[in-house]
């Protein structure tokens, strides 16, 4: 049973029936023991006031004999002969067991008082059934209140449980109407308390996967416009090729081409180096040292250095191993190296360390170039934010990767003056 | 058509400048906002093609300052931002044309070839000087009817002298509408030029002034 109101009212209906039957029963049992006590009393005084007279005189007779009395008395000569009977066909035993006993007479019940002279026994009877038609109105008296209740009480829960509940059935119908991508928070005003919080946790929930929604679009935005640039120099170079009148010009087109592409692919590259870093990227975790990432980072950028004529020192001890995703990692040292390679001085000079202390493993980059100055070492972490636009083909996110990867990893990227001359790049992650 | 090209995207503006040299323009390139307003300040130009995203001074603001003093040079914004809002602004601004990055590098020399004729005054694409035609659009140039094949610095050279038949334009001038800055350029290229022009178009529609420059017109002056 799902609905919430069918459940109540089953409930209620339940619970008014093991009341109506508990008390019922409680005033049946109650109401025959009191019946009995005062019966049986009867019993006896009639017994014994029959006894003790000796004989029944005339006019208590007619009592005795009436039909709207319920006893019978019969009185027996201690032999067994029937001396009087109020009813016509003697019942009860004849076989009278002194005070009280229940017995069976035709089939049914009745309770038995006899008291005994040297000569006579009297006995007076009754059948229970009387005391159980007493015991019984008095329960279904008790009980009937309860019966007229239920009903009402059940129809008033129907109606409460209705009115509580549909300011939920408002907030469902405006789910239902809500376009797509609609991420306002759903109406909270009048819902009972006890469902506020599903609401809340719904509409947390819900700005949560607007935020999200908020930072993919600026990202696709930020990621077409900044892909206008390669693709406007290749439609350019496309056009150099085709109109090249000689194999020399052609040669030359042909290079400017294939700069561009690797331009273009450099960005979307980072980009998705960006996308795979960004919380919710799916990214498998594993125990990378990062010792070895630093080396790849060298390796990686080793084709670079050689045309810059730069010069790279890498330090790293035995081991500093961090939980991570490897791919990301690597994408994060090699976005430093070259970074240094880049603006660390003419020839380059790039110092890179890997260091541990304590619970946290340091990737340390120092390069001897003209640094950034304390107040633009925020913004650079921007994407697509360059320090020189146009110079080189950046794409101005190696920044933004590496921070975006080091948050990704529990772990955090500082910028500060290299004791080379140049920046220093310093990203903590905590170590396995 | 000489040309300022102000655009920081190193590749886009190298690529640029090629191909716009590549099909006679001359063309010459700035990288930042200041470096724009300096030589637009102290050089004539046909046309400015102006990037938006600069450094140091946004191209708007280049293209407002040029407008403030009175500037008409025709110019062709070139952006990558495209929504409706930065096409008015910088259509009001007092740019000519509007171009959204990636372009077609046809339509941007199209574009070109529409502004400096709406500069010059001309409805016709084809510029005409008695039975010598030059079709700025096709690069094709033609005398009574009978085409004539120039190279792209001779066909650059008569089309400066088409646009303003009649008009004696000086040879510095014609150095400048030929060439870009760091061109290598002999000092008697114009002369080599005209020279060679005589030669394929006939020594009575393009007239010398001596002392003084060139001039294109119906044969009435000396040869």
């Amino acid at each position: 049973m799902r609905s919430l109101r069918l459940r109540l009212f089953a409930f209620l209906l339940a619970l008014a029936s093991v009341a109506a039957l508990a008390v019922g029963g409680a005033t049946y049992i109650s109401v025959r023991g009191e019946a009995d006590e005062l019966f049986d009393y009867q019993l006896r005084q009639m017994a014994l006031s029959l006894r003790d007279q000796g004989r029944i005189a005339d006019d208590e007779r007619a009592v005795l004999e009436s039909a709207e009395f319920d006893y019978v008395v019969q009185v027996r000569s201690v032999d067994g002969v029937v001396l009087y009977s109020t009813v016509p066909a003697p019942v009860l035993p004849a076989r009278a067991v002194l005070g009280f006993s229940t017995v069976q007479v035709n089939g049914a019940p009745w309770r038995i008082y006899a008291a005994a002279t040297p000569l006579r026994i009297v006995q007076v009877g009754q059948p229970l059934a009387a005391r159980r038609e007493l015991a019984t109105a008095a329960a279904v008296r008790s009980v009937l209140p309860i019966a007229v209740a239920a009903p009402i009480v059940g129809l008033a829960i129907w109606w409460l449980v209705g009115a509580s509940l549909a300011p939920l059935a408002r907030v469902v119908r405006a789910l239902r109407e809500r376009g797509v991508d609609a991420l306002e928070p759903l109406p909270a005003q009048g819902l009972p308390s006890e469902v506020t919080p599903l609401i809340d946790g719904f509409n947390a929930l819900l700005a949560r996967l607007a935020a999200a929604f908020d930072a993919q679009r600026a990202f696709t935005a930020d990621a077409a416009h900044e892909l206008r640039s390669p693709l406007t120099a290749l439609k350019l170079q496309a056009g150099l090729l085709r109109d090249a009148r000689d194999d020399g010009e052609r040669g030359e087109a042909v290079q400017r081409l294939q700069a561009g592409i690797e331009r273009a692919h450099r960005l979307v590259e980072q980009l998705l180096a960006l996308a795979r870093a960004e919380p919710g990227g799916a990214a498998e975790r594993a125990p990378v040292d990062l010792a070895h990432v630093a080396r790849q980072a060298v390796a990686d950028t080793a084709a670079l250095a050689v045309s810059l004529g730069g010069r790279v020192d890498l330090e790293v001890p035995a081991d500093a191993m961090v939980d991570g995703d490897a791919d990301a990692l690597r994408s994060l040292a090699r976005n430093l190296v070259d970074n240094a390679l880049k603006y660390g001085g003419t020839p380059p000079h790039v110092h890179i360390h890997v260091e541990r202390e304590g619970n946290v493993a340091a990737l340390v980059v120092d390069d001897a170039g003209a640094g950034i100055p304390e107040g633009e070492r925020e913004r650079v972490f921007d994407r697509f934010h360059r320090r020189e636009p146009g110079r080189g083909t950046g794409s101005g996110l190696g920044l933004a990767i590496v921070r975006t990867v080091a948050r990704a990893h529990g772990g955090s990227v500082q910028l500060s003056n290299s004791p080379l001359g140049g920046l220093r790049v310093e990203v903590r992650l905590p170590v396995v | 058509m000489r040309c300022l090209l102000v655009e920081d995207d190193e590749m886009i503006g190298e690529s640029l400048r090629a191909a716009l040299r590549r099909h006679g323009f001359a063309a010459d390139w700035v990288r930042d906002g200041r470096a724009a307003d300096a030589v637009l300040a102290s050089e004539r130009f046909d046309a400015v093609l102006l990037d938006l995203g600069l450094p140091h001074k946004g191209g708007l603001e280049v293209l407002k300052s040029l407008r403030a003093r009175g500037d008409a040079t025709p110019v062709i914004v070139l952006t990558a931002r495209d929504a409706t809002a930065d096409k008015v602004a910088g259509l009001d601004a007092g740019a000519d044309d509007y171009l959204v990055k990636p372009f077609e590098l046809d339509e941007l020399l199209a574009r070109l070839r529409a502004v400096g004729r709406r500069a010059s005054g001309r409805a016709e694409p084809a510029l005409q000087v008695a039975d010598l035609r030059l079709d700025p659009a096709t690069r094709e140039v033609s005398r009574a009817g009978r085409p004539v094949v120039l190279s792209a610095r001779e066909f650059a050279l008569l089309q400066a002298l088409m646009e303003r038949p009649g008009a004696i334009l000086s040879r510095a001038q014609l150095e400048d509408r030929l060439y870009g800055w760091g061109e290598e350029l002999e000092s008697n290229a114009i002369s080599v030029y005209v020279h060679q022009l005589r030669k394929k178009i006939g020594d009575d529609r393009l007239h010398t002034v001596r002392g003084v420059g060139y001039y294109v017109g119906e044969a009435k002056g000396q040869g």
